[in-house]
């Protein structure tokens, strides 16, 4: 029996049941003109009616516990269900940030402890939880830079990457007020000629992911860091790959200064169909007293938060960081232990290795054979027959699989990149090559077809943009 | 061992297809002098000692069920019916991520869709995207978006404004260049000198930050109008999603733009995060809008689909040029907003928000005459959180005298980094939710009488 999604056409809220105009009548000690004289209209469904719509919709999702989902750069792996029953815990979910730390003291220690597995794990051993997400670690480890140079009296404007690099670099490098300048690679790696052309006094920040979004490894990174610290510039280690290199070598080991992880890709917390995730950031000694406030520290068997850090660069969000991600990390962690997370790191680069392996008897692999946690494939070949990258990727869904991540990174044309996560068993690896044979040997026509076996057909994507209809009040304009 | 990674046989099977030894033999590409030894961690641990080890560590904390606890500002203890986490416990919701593929996840799609409308509905904006990291994230990528739609080099924000906003604004602004200008405030009324917004307005401003509760828990019966004083310059207003469902909606009166923290609906307070950011804005700046955008189109058979939009404003396309840097969102805590609202329906909405408003005036009530303290420390009109002056002690004493009685009496209205501009009352929050009683109140009343100042 081939694989199907349910198919509910499943209703709106506001069309299962008639909205709600709630009226608001004069309230002692609301100044008057204050009450709310437009409606608000919701709908008011009786709690099965709600249960079923949203039972309804998650039975139209893909998910980990679906099927593989090996989207490259995002670690999809298997998020163990204890976590979400620890997560729960009334001394954790009830616990407000305000509370006086003598009444969080288990809460702070859990925090604590993973600061220091953290730290451990990166070579870099002052960490903050304070990020939300890995985008929000970048963002957080340059300001931490510009805070750093600006001590320094050494302002500087400019940050380099490589053209690979995820878009997020780039973006959270103009947040942070600094021009980001992008450098051309070399075979998927970087070209140390262009990075000496152009790193100069003005760089602040040489960002770098290893390996990289080719899912090579940057063999070079020593001679790299040395010729970014030669010009005085820190070198900044984006974290979203670290799932391949767990106990084999570390950001500080590298030569990093500043490391960014994300606890949802590497460490397991759930990716909550878009976040919530959690980010760490951590860095060397000399940068420490650039980080976010409040710093957590142990006095004695205390722990407490400090504010006194007059170097901090402040807060980056409200409280301590993401806490109930943070504990299923913890978790994680503490599961795995010292061989676990060997562990981890070697069996998803076994699995990528394999898998790409098989894969490349079916597309073009760029680049050099060894990769690590994710690889590259090119759907070029598919362009003879009128199809492209995006047909494939549609065609994949059809059997019960997720897609890769797509047309990422540019440089390779038609570029599919896949990330197969240690929690994925050979017979699952083996289950997606007849899946990606299939989908290729299938005929022109179909794949154009599809998908079919879904929730709904081909998304018309374009039209979405051209004819914007963001919510319910643009449906009422044009339905 | 827990059984998260499969056997280590089929790595046997799989290196002989693969023509290698060991698969140590796939790190060769580490240079040597990069590679490490030992993390430093422990050994690997089965389930059921991980669940001891870490319900020990929590073990730690005191039960909130010890204490009374009346404890806000902005972050609220409320009752979440049952059916909502029954619902964010479906691992289709939580084990799945961004829709990239729109045809595997309309369910996420859809739902983001009807998240987006709710917070259309509640701020009477017109457009709402799907979720930033939390209110103080949401409040500054309003304003970098504010800078974005008007010229200018200053931003006005409230002098009361909690000092961690102030200071996550202050780091997303840096990289634009601009100044933060406190507007001061009133010491008898709390509320914000309005003269000097429409003085200050017209020089280089490019947008004007209020709040709705403001930081100090008040209703501003003059912000309807503010937005005549200000011409073309943006309207940023912070609003709390329950006071909408009485108060007249920003987007009624001129705001530009509305954000607001998420978390009173349905979210655990979870000592701080993950909460949500919400974020809404008028359909002409949707280009300038930060985050994920789910619209509606259809699929190949003229079928209803949602889908990811407008992705040109994002890192992943437009790279340094991106209205923002976000990627991962906070789509599961947007989840449990939209379930959490519908099923309180807008008039649970509203009868929560009012006995919360009557149990803090309660509150307010039982603690006239106190001695030390100033209740309430403006004479305003506020709403979910009432800020109670201390006079003779400093606030920390207070509350450090009030645990000992195990009652978490409130949020200090202090800053831990202080900022000239940016004076603090010697005050603190109370609020009073739906589990706080009678007898609550009176413990409460009978320890703040009994405090003895310093």
């Amino acid at each position: 029996m081939p694989f199907h999604q349910a198919r509910w056409e499943e209703p709106l809220l506001w069309e299962i049941r008639t909205p709600i105009e709630s009226k608001v009548d004069p309230i002692p000690g609301i100044p008057e003109p204050l009450l709310r004289k437009t409606p608000f209209r919701w709908p008011e469904p009786t709690e099965l009616e709600l249960a079923r719509h949203f039972t309804r919709l998650s039975q139209m999702n893909f998910s980990i516990e679906t099927g593989i989902y090996p989207l490259g750069s995002c670690t999809m792996k298997y998020n163990p269900r204890v976590g979400e029953v620890l997560a729960r815990d009334l001394s954790m979910t009830a616990a407000h940030p305000a509370q006086p730390v003598s009444t969080v003291q288990g809460t702070l220690e859990m925090l604590y402890r993973l600061e220091e597995a953290l730290g451990k794990i990166t070579g870099l051993p002052n960490v903050s939880l304070q990020p939300a997400a890995g985008a929000h670690g970048e963002f957080t480890g340059l300001l931490v830079a510009r805070a750093y140079f600006h001590k320094k009296g050494d302002p500087r404007t400019e940050v380099i990457l490589p053209e690979t690099a995820h878009g997020t670099n780039p973006a959270s490098s103009s947040m942070a007020g600094f021009a980001p300048r992008e450098i051309p690679s070399k075979d998927g790696c970087v070209d140390l000629r262009a990075l000496s052309d152009a790193i100069s006094h003005r760089t602040a920040v040489f960002m770098l992911t290893n390996p990289n979004t080719a899912g090579l490894f940057e063999e070079e990174v020593l001679e790299i860091a040395d010729r970014v610290h030669a010009q005085r510039a820190l070198l900044y280690y984006d974290g979203a790959n670290m799932n391949a290199i767990l106990g084999k070598t570390n950001p500080g080991k590298m030569g990093f200064d500043i490391a960014h992880l994300n606890l949802h890709k590497t460490f397991s917390t759930p990716h909550g169909g878009g976040g919530p995730g959690a980010a760490a950031l951590c860095v060397t000694d000399a940068l420490s007293g650039f980080l976010p406030v409040p710093r957590l520290v142990k006095e004695g068997r205390k722990f407490r938060w400090s504010y006194d850090h007059p170097d901090s660069i402040g807060k980056v969000r409200s409280f301590y960081g993401n806490v109930g991600m943070d504990l299923r990390a913890f978790a994680f962690i503490m599961a795995h232990g010292e061989d676990g997370l060997r562990r981890v790191s070697e069996r998803s680069v076994l699995n990528s290795n394999y898998l790409a392996h098989r894969l490349g008897k079916l597309l073009p692999r760029p680049f050099k054979p060894l990769v690590k946690h994710e690889f590259l494939l090119s759907g070029l070949p598919l362009r003879e027959r009128g199809l492209r990258t995006l047909d494939l990727a549609k065609r994949l869904l059809d059997e019960g699989v997720h897609a890769p991540t797509v047309y990422f990174p540019s440089l390779v044309e038609e570029s599919l990149m896949v990330e197969p996560p240690e929690t994925e068993s050979k017979y699952s690896l083996d289950a997606y090559y007849s899946a990606m044979e299939r989908s290729i040997k299938d005929t022109d026509e179909n794949i154009h077809a599809a998908p079919r076996r879904l929730a709904v057909g081909r998304v018309d994507e374009v039209a979405a943009a051209k004819n914007l209809r963001l919510s319910w009040r643009d449906l009422r304009r044009t339905p | 061992m827990v059984n998260w990674v499969p056997p280590e046989w089929e790595d046997r099977e799989m290196l002989a297809e693969l023509g290698i030894g060991s698969v140590e033999d796939l790190f060769r590409d580490i240079p040597k002098k990069a590679r490490m030894g030992r993390i430093g961690l422990k050994p690997s641990m089965e389930e059921p000692a991980l669940v001891d080890l870490v319900r020990g560590i929590l073990s730690k904390n005191k039960p909130v069920s010890g204490f009374d606890s009346f404890l806000g500002g902005g972050v609220y203890t409320r009752y979440t019916p049952a059916v909502v986490d029954g619902l964010l416990q479906r691992s289709e919701y939580y084990t799945s991520y961004t829709p990239y593929q729109p045809e595997a996840s309309q369910g996420t799609l859809q739902a983001m869709f009807e998240f987006q409308s709710l917070w259309v509905e509640l701020s009477n904006l017109e457009v709402a995207n799907a979720s930033l990291y939390d209110g103080a994230t949401a409040l500054a990528e309003g304003v970098l978006m504010a800078l974005r739609l008007h010229p200018g080099k200053r931003v006005l924000v409230p002098g009361s404004l909690n000092w961690e906003r102030r200071s996550v604004i202050e780091n997303y602004s840096h990289g634009a260049g601009v100044e933060l200008v406190d507007i001061p405030w009133d010491p008898t009324t709390g509320l914000l000198d309005i003269d000097f917004i429409a003085r200050e307005a017209r020089k280089d401003v490019a947008a004007v930050v209020v709040e709705i509760p403001d930081s100090f828990g008040l209703l501003d019966v003059r912000l309807p109008s503010l937005k005549s004083t200000l011409g073309e310059v943006p309207l940023v207003v912070y609003a709390d999603p329950l006071s909408l469902s009485l108060l007249e909606p920003p987007g009624s009166w001129g705001a530009d733009i509305v954000a607001g923290e998420g978390q009173g609906f349905g979210l655990p307070l979870s000592y701080g995060g993950p909460h949500l950011g919400l974020l809404a804005a008028r359909l002409s700046a949707v280009r300038q809008l930060p985050g994920r955008l789910v619209g509606v189109t259809q699929d190949a058979n003229g079928r209803r689909a949602f889908t990811l939009t407008l992705g040109t404003r994002e890192q992943h396309i437009r790279r340094s040029r991106a209205t923002s840097n976000v990627c991962t969102n906070h789509s599961l805590m947007a989840l449990a907003f939209l379930a959490y609202a519908t099923a309180m329906g807008p008039r649970g909405l509203r009868r929560l928000a009012e006995a919360q408003h009557a149990a803090v005036g309660s509150l307010v009530t039982a603690l006239q005459g106190t001695r030390h303290l100033q209740v309430p420390r403006f004479k305003t009109p506020y709403l979910f959180d009432v800020a109670i002056g201390v006079e003779g002690a400093t606030v920390d004493q207070f509350l450090s005298a009030m645990l000992e009685r195990k009652i978490f009496a409130g949020v200090p209205l202090d800053d831990p980094r202080p900022v000239a501009s940016h004076p603090r009352p010697n005050a603190f929050l109370a609020t009073a939710g739906p589990e706080i009683d009678a007898k609550a109140i009176a413990r409460y009343a009978s320890a703040a009488r009994a405090f003895g100042g310093a």
